[in-house]
Formats: C-alpha cells, sequence, structure tokens
C-alpha cells in the first residue's frame, strides 16, 4: 500500500518581504502546514524561469515564488520584472500542457505573517487537489 | 517612399539591383548567399567584386546559415567602414534586428535588403535530393509563391515580406515579368536614388496581395498549432515523445540567431553536479536518463528566448534526429509574445519585454495583492 499524498512544495521567498513574513509567521507561533520547502532568495526576480522548471521536473509538486507587493519592491522594480517572468513560465507550461497551476505566484510583505501562513497552507491544499506531479517517477526526462 | 516597378526577369532584375549597387559605388560590399563550388549547397558570400554577384543567389532555396548569425559575426568588433548591403530572409532580418537590440550587432552602415520570400526547404531533403530539379523549382515559386515541398514552418511563416528592410524587393503584387523596389527608409531612398529610382509607383495590388496571404498564413498557422501539431506534442506523455530522440547535442541552441551567449546556461557548470546527486536523484525516480536534464534544456531556452524567437527553423534543420524543435518553440513563442504583444524585429525602441514592466498589468498571472481581510485578521 503506497503512502497518502504529501504535496512537496518549492517556495522561493524574497529576503526583504516574504522571507521575513515566514520568520514572523513562525515567531508568532502560527500553524501552516509542514509542505512548503523554503529556499531564500535575495529578491523574486532572483529566480530564473529555470529554477521553476527545474524543480517541477524533478518532481517538486508545486512552486511558490513570494515577493514584496508592487510597489514596495526593496530593489525598487524587481518584483515587476519577476512578475513577467513568471507569467512567461506559466504561458509556456499551458502550451506544453505541464499543469500551470502548479506554479503560484504571491505577494507577502515582511508584516504579512499571517497571510504567509494563509497562502502556504491555501496552495498546499491547491496542490493536495491536484495530486502528485507526473514527472515525479518519469525517468526519461 | 520611393516605390518603384522594374520590368524583366525577376531573378536577374533582383541581381542586376545587387550588382549595380556595388558597381556605381552605392556600397562597398554585398553580402548574399551563394551557391559553394561542389554546387550542392549555399553560403552567405561577403562581395566586393560585382562581377560576382551574376553567380549570387539573393534567394537561396535553403538557409544554411542564419543570417542574423552572419551579420553579427561580420559585426561583433565593430561597425562596417564601408556602407555594405545585407541581403536578407525576413526572418533572419528579423532576428539581426532583434541582435541589434541585445548589442549584438552594429548597424552603422549596414544597408538591409529583403524581398517576398516563398519559403526555405529542409536542409536534408534538399542535400539528398536532385539539387538541380531543387533549384529549378524553387525559381519557379518565385513566379506563383507556391513552394511545394517547403518546410512545414515556412509554410505558415507569417512575417514573409521584407517590410522592415531598408529596401524591399516586392514580388507579390507586381505583374509577372516584374518587382517592385520599395525604400522604407531614408538610407534606403538615397541608395535607389544614387541609382536613378525615382518616384512613388502604386502599391495598391501588391498591398492588397499581401494583406490576403497574411490573413490566409495568420488563420493557417493557428489552425496548424491548435488542432494539427500541438495535440502530437502537449501533456507530458505527448512533450517526452516528442523529445525521446534528442541526444541532447544543443545544436538547435548553437544555430539559433538569439542564442548569442557566450556560455549556455545549459552548458555551463551549474547543470554538472557531483555524482552523488545524480545518484539521489535516480534513487528517487527508480532511475535517471543520460544525457540528464533534456527536457529541462528544451524548456529553460523556451524561458530564455522563446520571446525573441523569429520562428526561423535553423534549430530544426539543425537537428540530426527530426526532432520538430522549430514548430515547437513557434508554437510556444507565438503564445509568449501574446502576453506581452511583442513581436521580435518589429521596432528597435520598443524592449524586449525582460527588460521592462508596468505597474500594473498581468495581474491574472499573480494571485490577487489587494490585501483581503481573511489574510490580515486584526487579532494581531
Amino acid at each position: 500500500m503506497s503512502e497518502p499524498f504529501e504535496p512537496k512544495i518549492v517556495g522561493f521567498l524574497c529576503y526583504w518581504c516574504s522571507y521575513t513574513a515566514a520568520d514572523l509567521a513562525g515567531v508568532s507561533r502560527m500553524k501552516y502546514p509542514p509542505n512548503l520547502r523554503v529556499i531564500r532568495v535575495m529578491c523574486s526576480s532572483r529566480v530564473d524561469p529555470v529554477f521553476i522548471i527545474k524543480a517541477l521536473l524533478d518532481g517538486a509538486d508545486g512552486v511558490l515564488v513570494a515577493g514584496c507587493h508592487p510597489g514596495d519592491c526593496h530593489y525598487q522594480k524587481g518584483n515587476y520584472y519577476a512578475r513577467r517572468k513568471v507569467a512567461l513560465t506559466k504561458k509556456i507550461l499551458e502550451s506544453l500542457g505541464l499543469g500551470p497551476e502548479r506554479v503560484k505566484l504571491s505577494w507577502i510583505a515582511a508584516s504579512e505573517g499571517p497571510k504567509f501562513a494563509q497562502v502556504a497552507k491555501e496552495f498546499t491544499e491547491e496542490i493536495r487537489r491536484l495530486g502528485p506531479n507526473p514527472a515525479r517517477a518519469e525517468i526519461f526526462l | 517612399m520611393v516605390a518603384v516597378k522594374i520590368e524583366g526577369n525577376r531573378w536577374e532584375g533582383f541581381k542586376g539591383f545587387l550588382r549595380d549597387l556595388l558597381g556605381e559605388g552605392a556600397v562597398g560590399a554585398v553580402v548574399v548567399p551563394y551557391p559553394v563550388p561542389a554546387g550542392d549547397s549555399f553560403a552567405h558570400l561577403l562581395v566586393k567584386e560585382p562581377s560576382r554577384v551574376d553567380h549570387a543567389w539573393p534567394v537561396a532555396p535553403v538557409m544554411t546559415v542564419q543570417g542574423g548569425r552572419v551579420v553579427s559575426r561580420l559585426t561583433r568588433k565593430g561597425p562596417v567602414e564601408v556602407p555594405t548591403v545585407v541581403v536578407l530572409r525576413p526572418c533572419e532580418l528579423a532576428a539581426m534586428r532583434e541582435l541589434i537590440k541585445l548589442n549584438q550587432v552594429k548597424p552603422q552602415g549596414l544597408l538591409t535588403v529583403s524581398f517576398d520570400c516563398p519559403g526555405a526547404y529542409p536542409l536534408r531533403s534538399y542535400l539528398e535530393g536532385n539539387g538541380e530539379e531543387i533549384k529549378a523549382a524553387f525559381l519557379n515559386a518565385l513566379k506563383d509563391f507556391r513552394l511545394a515541398g517547403a518546410r512545414p514552418l515556412c509554410q505558415v511563416c507569417i512575417r514573409f515580406t521584407g517590410a522592415w528592410a531598408d529596401i524591399e524587393v516586392g514580388f507579390l503584387g507586381a505583374p509577372q515579368g516584374s518587382f517592385y523596389l520599395i525604400a522604407h527608409t531614408p538610407q534606403g531612398e538615397k541608395a535607389l536614388e544614387a541609382l536613378g529610382y525615382t518616384g512613388q509607383e502604386d502599391l495598391a495590388e501588391r498591398e492588397k496581395a499581401v494583406e490576403e496571404l497574411t490573413a490566409s498564413r495568420v488563420s493557417e498557422r493557428e489552425a496548424y498549432f491548435r488542432e494539427e501539431f500541438g495535440p502530437q506534442v502537449a501533456g507530458p506523455e505527448a512533450l517526452l515523445a516528442t523529445f525521446h530522440n534528442c541526444i541532447n547535442c544543443h545544436n538547435c541552441m548553437r544555430v539559433c540567431p538569439i542564442c548569442f551567449c557566450r556560455e549556455c546556461f545549459f552548458e555551463s557548470n551549474a547543470l554538472k553536479v557531483a555524482p552523488h546527486n545524480y545518484l539521489m536523484r535516480a534513487r528517487r525516480k527508480g532511475g535517471l536518463r543520460f544525457m540528464p536534464d533534456t527536457l529541462l534544456f528544451h524548456t529553460g531556452r523556451m524561458n530564455h528566448m522563446s520571446l525573441s524567437c523569429v520562428s526561423c527553423g535553423a534549430c530544426e534543420d539543425a537537428c540530426p534526429n527530426a526532432v520538430p524543435v522549430s514548430r515547437l518553440f513557434a508554437m510556444v513563442g507565438d503564445r509568449t509574445r501574446a502576453i506581452f504583444q511583442y513581436e521580435p524585429g518589429r521596432d528597435l525602441e520598443e524592449p524586449i519585454p525582460f527588460l521592462d514592466y508596468r505597474e500594473e498589468e498581468l495581474q491574472e498571472w499573480e494571485e490577487p495583492y489587494i490585501q483581503s481581510t481573511t489574510h490580515c485578521p486584526s487579532s494581531l
């Protein structure tokens, strides 16, 4: 009997906002599912679309990219670029039928610990509904 | 705008025009496709001697090296010192213009000439077929603009005129036994005037012909990707089957005019990892194909360059294993470019979407960022 499906989600969180929000959620002892594996990046625009694809092809069930709200980027405009890149990646995944809904872009400010917990919870549930990523067991990638 | 009608054989007329440009001293050199001495293929030649132009094939039946790359190599270390004509297919011209934006081509001193392109044969079918027969069939296609056996992507090409060039050579809409020379820029006008061409021919017939063909190609292209090609490649299984023959040689990237990076990310050390990493991946999945990361290479490359992809088909010509790379990239590229209403090569002032942004855009791709109360309970 196989184990019940537990999603594995990779989260790229920007240092200035979303990672701080995750930190805040932690120190505030908020509960959220442990399915999100966090990778801290200095800015959401640091996330090369290849990171997202690589995570998905290596078997991650979902990828979350989170950064400062538009207008709040520590580097002025990084999150605007990130939004373009994520839109592009999702469009490519959509065109190839590879499940664009497994990629999510979210804006979480440093003070929004509760929102971080909420996003983690909602996205985990979304991925749970989608089921395991078919690339998980695919050898011939 | 200068637009003139030239009477006479289109093929000889086109070459005559290039020879006159060089012979009259309007330009100092011409870059033009040329048959190789063995007679079974073509290469771009930087021509200085006017009589050499007589043997050129300004419209070649195959695309061996993408012209955008040729111009990039020519001007890598600086702009040309004497005015130089470059004869390019419309997709080569689009690539060149995209490379100007990417600082890979220095456009000063270049005079671009492009033409109504009937398409090109797949490189392999041309090399394996009867060259002379194919050449004859190709010259015929300049008259009726139907090229049987053209590459699939050429058959649904929607940018087949030289409208972005300094001088456009127009066959469509011209009466048989004539063609148009149309200058689109002051440099083009100057060059035409240097040859004594002035005046403004009525182009209404031509515009109508181009418009009609464009409209039918646009719907054919859309239908081809949606109904015929798309279902063959979309979805994890179909996509994997498409790439099962890929041997990861990266030829598609090497011949691509847009892939100019000196070191491609997918050939860098970033993807060469220690054995335990491969073993870990093999353990997780039960096995790991070598060479690894084939799909990562192709989908990753789509992320990096599909916005600038000019659908020239060079990648598919270069593939040793007949993977339909160019159609896949064209299909995906059509859709990614639509997000930003971007068209590669259209406007030299239009920034590449990666280098630009709007404060209010693309909201459908993000989770709404207007704070909802559920996200921020007041109890905090």
